[in-house]
């Protein structure tokens, strides 16, 4: 009977965090939302005197770099969690189901992005993209991109696979299937829900850069985080809340399509719900 | 089939076998090479090496010079201290929402909203949120203001460029709590599922099969992000630069100040103010390799 | 073994699906990559190219995108930019003006990143700079500069008084021809008139300005030009004219020199943190921060190097903002564009610098932005000369002879690293 009445309070108790948990999220987003459309908000007003869509029309408007910048960031996004992915899902398999010498220090290698720190790979790397000519580039943007988020690829797909394992693909390879069909057809498709997640870890990773892109890019390669950052910084809050706005729903929205994939491509509904 | 060429064909195979693994790791191991590259070409600039200027002399100088600022161990220390604060807030914090959210069992809604919404913001983002919401103008100050008061805006209370930091904290721990979480509840769910319900069915209370349970099992996991979120959060420069105060800055925020002087040979004092963030996030490496071996020790035993 | 196999959800078409998306997407990448690398056509002409030939420059302009690098986060001149100096440069010339926003700073570092790494002569990305001051003299002195330009462009012979040393020498530092003038800025003060009735003339003034309003005054940390401008103004009505101005011929400054000028002044600084915002312990990092804060009430004095005049005809600040100049001086420079020694597009940067100071461009950037020219009044024609002087001045607004009869000039671009470390260490250091 304690027990019971224990396990209700416990659960009572962790609906309280988890709302106040989402309670923050929503506040925090609201209010930049807010901002969004505030077009005066003066002291000491509670809610905005003014409202109006200025924020967004400067954002889209030919003096600042909106539609280019967000086409910009979800190419160079798609662009570099598909590199991150496949690299760190082929690792992941060679981790999982291989034994060769080197294995230890490999697994080390794809985590160090994890651990140095952005600042110092961009400000070493600099240089030495601009004599390879990837400076100022996109595909140095999209190289530099994978690079940060192969270990969070690595991660999540070496625990796929070693769930996973080779049974399948053995299963399949015995059966008679060739190697390119049992890859396409049996391989990936078990390791979809790794693989979309992934997939949206690094295009999340990817819009999030700023410092990275600008050392990289070298202001020429303008994705949307480098459009935003000087008027977070201190510019007009209207437009800093818009561009807020803008990049949340984008985000959200290519991380809701892949979650659908997910959806749809579910092995089965256990694997689902351990990989979101 | 003759002897000889099944014998070469399983040759051949075997051979493939055995390369298989190396090609599989080559794409990943070309970009962490790449990594490890721009790591190493920073580093040996803060020895003065700097081909491209005719400097090829290994010298201690910048280093030197580096920790002989006036305002270096302000800086160091107040990176320590968010890096650590924040860190420690967010593991704590992580575990907390992990076994929250394992405890009611929450639907995936919930789970995306409280946990990869956070994730999904830019940090950027969050410092102007909290700039809203804590600034000396934002709306917790415009709610605690007395409705008498005169016009000006209270700067007693705000967030932008305090010294105490609690505003870079508090970003690290909104945008770091659910990322501990997140690293978190999936092995949370899956120990609570099976042992912690075969705990609960051998008599032990809730709390006692968390904590002899479910948080050993957890642990490493955990541990893994708290050392992601205390090197990530070390050498950040973003929120540090947007809501950091005058003085101090936090390392690499000064390490960019130096490194944009358009005088190249600046370029090595900057990067040996890099070589010693690095220096610190090396041992914090060292601390999740420690976990991952013991991660991988307990894989082992489970099987 | 999970019994519920389903194969044909995993068929060829949905994995087909799945990286036709990526596939578009990273095509899609590819092709926006490469329409951002606009083709730079004839940059390995330009070597050739006889630069004092102003119609071959114009011919070889012709087709050309030129980036312009600059300080973007001043909102109404990038509309001006876009809307007016753009259209007119492809109407009138046929070239592509892009208009970049980077902060100065970085701007530099890709330009010495490029430098390092050997990038010559026409492969660089930034075509012109917005820039003076300390980073001028820097980017001189490392070579990083192409020129002497100015005497190849029209305008510059016809219009600018070439002698004055407002336009030869930039913070101490001779242009020589390297950096074209742009336009002319000096420190101007505002506050509410309605709240506000006494404003302060001098740094003593001041003080007791920032007595009777606590924490409802400060400067941006310099470092950013304004805030650097502002204690220069400090310093200099504490020191005196003359004795700051020996900081703009300063060639060699050290920190012993330069702190055996200005020790008043920063002992000054000190004395007044106790009554700034946050009693001095914090200052906002640019001039953007400060300007919302007093917008927002939190300060009730604000600085720039514009005036307010623009943003209460906006409407963003009320009518009876008032502005001022201290009668000790405030300081006053000019800003110039330079080009860089790798700009891929010369000849079109000539030609867009050249646009910029034509008279017509610098009247309407006068009227809009309420930019000072850099045009010599007796150079104009006298139809010119009236339409400068019919431009109304506004209510928020110092006449332009008042500010000229505090001007100071501004330490040199050697000295101006040197103020702002010594800041940093004696007045936000302790």
């Amino acid at each position: 009977m304690a027990r019971r009445k224990g396990r209700g309070a416990s659960r009572a108790a962790a609906r309280v965090l988890v709302a106040v948990q989402l309670a923050i999220v929503v506040v925090t987003l609201g209010v930049m939302a807010v901002w969004s459309f505030a077009d005066a908000w003066p002291w000491p007003q509670l809610a905005p005197q003014a409202w109006s869509l200025r924020g967004y029309a400067i954002v889209f408007s030919g003096s600042s770099d909106g539609w280019p910048s967000l086409a910009l960031s979800v190419g160079i996004g798609a662009a570099s969690s598909l590199v991150a992915t496949v690299a760190g899902a082929m690792g992941a398999r060679a981790v999982c189901c291989h034994e060769w010498r080197g294995k230890g220090v490999f697994r080390f290698a794809t985590m160090l992005p994890f651990l140095i720190p952005g600042t110092v790979f961009a400000m070493g790397v600099q240089v030495a993209f601009i004599r390879m000519g990837l400076a100022r580039t996109v595909p140095g943007v999209v190289l530099a991109h994978a690079i940060v988020a192969l270990p969070y690829a690595s991660a999540l797909m070496i625990d796929v696979v070693r769930a996973q394992g080779t049974r399948l693909d053995d299963a399949a390879r015995l059966l008679g299937a060739g190697r390119v069909a049992t890859l396409f057809q049996v391989t990936i498709p078990s390791l979809a829900p790794g693989l979309l997640s992934a997939l949206s870890m690094g295009f999340i990773i990817s819009c999030s850069q700023y410092f990275l892109t600008l050392l990289v890019g070298g202001g020429k390669v303008r994705t949307f985080a480098l459009a935003m950052f000087p008027y977070v910084a201190g510019g007009d809050r209207t437009i800093a809340a818009a561009y807020g706005v803008i990049f949340m729903v984008v985000t959200l929205a290519v991380f809701c399509v892949f979650r659908l994939l997910l959806r749809r491509l579910s092995w089965n509904a256990d694997d689902a719900v351990l990989y979101e | 089939m003759r002897a000889a060429s099944a014998e070469e064909g399983l040759r051949r195979r075997r051979r493939a076998v055995r390369l298989a693994p190396y090609a599989l790791a080559l794409p990943a191991a070309a970009l962490a090479v790449v990594f490890a590259y721009g790591v190493v070409v920073g580093v040996l600039q803060g020895f003065g090496i700097m081909p491209s200027l005719g400097m090829n002399a290994f010298t201690l100088d910048y280093y030197a010079q580096a920790l002989a600022r006036p305002d270096f161990t302000a800086s160091i220390g107040y990176s320590l201290y968010l890096s650590a604060v924040s860190s420690a807030i967010a593991l704590a914090g992580g575990v907390l929402l992990a076994w929250a959210l394992t405890t009611m069992r929450a639907r995936t809604a919930v789970r995306m909203a409280s946990l990869q919404v956070p994730i999904l913001t830019m940090h950027a983002l969050v410092a102007l949120a909290v700039a809203f919401l804590f600034s000396g103008s934002g709306l917790v100050s415009r709610l605690l203001a007395d409705p008498a008061a005169q016009s000006a805006a209270q700067s007693a209370f705000s967030v932008v460029g305090d010294p105490s930091g609690w505003g870079i904290v508090a970003v690290y721990a909104w945008k770091e709590i659910p990322y501990v979480a997140f690293c978190t509840v999936t092995i949370m769910m899956h120990v609570s599922g099976t042992l912690g319900e075969a705990a609960a069915m051998s008599g032990a209370s809730p709390a006692r099969s968390f904590f002899s349970v479910t948080l050993p099992l957890c642990a490493p996991a955990a541990v893994q992000a708290f050392v992601v979120v205390a090197a990530f959060s070390f050498g950040s420069y973003e929120v540090a630069y947007l809501l950091g105060p005058t003085y101090p800055k936090t390392l690499p925020v000064l390490a960019y100040m130096e490194f944009q002087d358009p005088d190249l040979v600046n370029r090595c004092y900057a990067m040996a103010l890099n070589g010693i963030t690095t220096g610190v996030c090396a041992l914090t490496a060292a601390v999740y390799f420690i976990a991952a071996r013991v991660q991988r020790r307990q894989e082992g035993s489970r099987g | 073994m999970n019994a519920s196999d389903q194969p044909n959800l995993y068929s060829r078409r949905s994995f087909l699906k799945v990286s036709a998306v990526f596939g578009a997407s990273a095509a899609l990448v590819s092709l926006v990559g490469c329409g951002s690398q606009a083709p730079s056509s004839s940059s390995s002409a330009q070597g050739e190219l006889d630069y004092s030939d102003w119609d071959a420059v114009l011919e070889a302009a012709r087709g050309q995108e030129v980036s312009w690098y600059g300080y973007g986060g001043q909102s109404d001149r990038n509309e001006w930019i876009q809307n007016t100096l753009i259209p007119r440069l492809k109407e009138n010339y046929d070239i592509t003006l892009n208009l970049v926003g980077m902060d100065i700073n970085d701007i530099l570092t890709q330009l010495s990143g490029e430098m390092q790494a050997g990038v010559g002569d026409s492969d660089g990305t930034i075509d012109f700079v917005w820039i003076n001051g300390e980073n001028f003299a820097s980017v001189k002195e490392n070579g990083y500069v192409w020129g002497p330009f100015v005497d190849y462009l029209p305008n510059y012979r016809d219009y600018v008084d070439g002698t004055s040393t407002d336009i030869t020498v930039d913070f101490g530092n001779p242009t020589e021809g390297y950096e074209a003038p742009y336009g002319k800025a000096q420190i101007v003060l505002w506050v509410d008139g309605a709240k506000i009735r006494d404003t302060p003339r001098n740094p003593d003034e001041f003080l007791e300005f920032c007595k009777a309003h606590p924490g409802q005054v400060t400067y941006p940390e310099p470092g950013d030009f304004t805030g650097t401008a502002f204690i220069s103004c400090l310093i200099a009505g504490v020191v005196g004219k003359d004795v700051f101005e020996q900081l703009s011929t300063m060639t060699n400054p050290t920190e012993d020199s330069v702190r055996a000028i200005i020790q008043p002044g920063l002992d000054y600084l000190k004395e007044l943190k106790p009554y700034l915002w946050k009693q001095g312990t914090t200052y906002p990092a640019d001039s953007n921060t400060v300007a919302q804060m007093y917008a927002d009430g939190e300060l009730v004095f604000n600085m720039g190097y514009g005036g307010p005049q623009a943003l209460v005809d906006k409407g963003q600040l009320p009518a009876t903002t008032k502005a001022f100049v201290f009668e000790s001086g405030t300081v006053g420079n000019t800003n110039f564009m330079a080009i860089p020694a790798n700009a891929p597009h010369k000849a079109a940067a000539l030609v867009a610098i050249n646009e910029v100071i034509s008279p017509e461009m610098q009247l309407d950037q006068y009227k809009v932005l309420r930019n000072l020219t850099v045009l010599d009044m007796d150079k104009l024609s006298s139809d010119m000369r009236q339409q400068f002087e019919d431009v109304p001045l506004g209510s928020a607004e110092v006449s332009a002879s008042e500010k000229l009869k505090v001007r100071v000039t501004e330490a040199s671009g050697q000295a101006i690293p040197v103020i702002e470390q010594l800041w940093r260490t004696e007045v936000a250091g302790n």
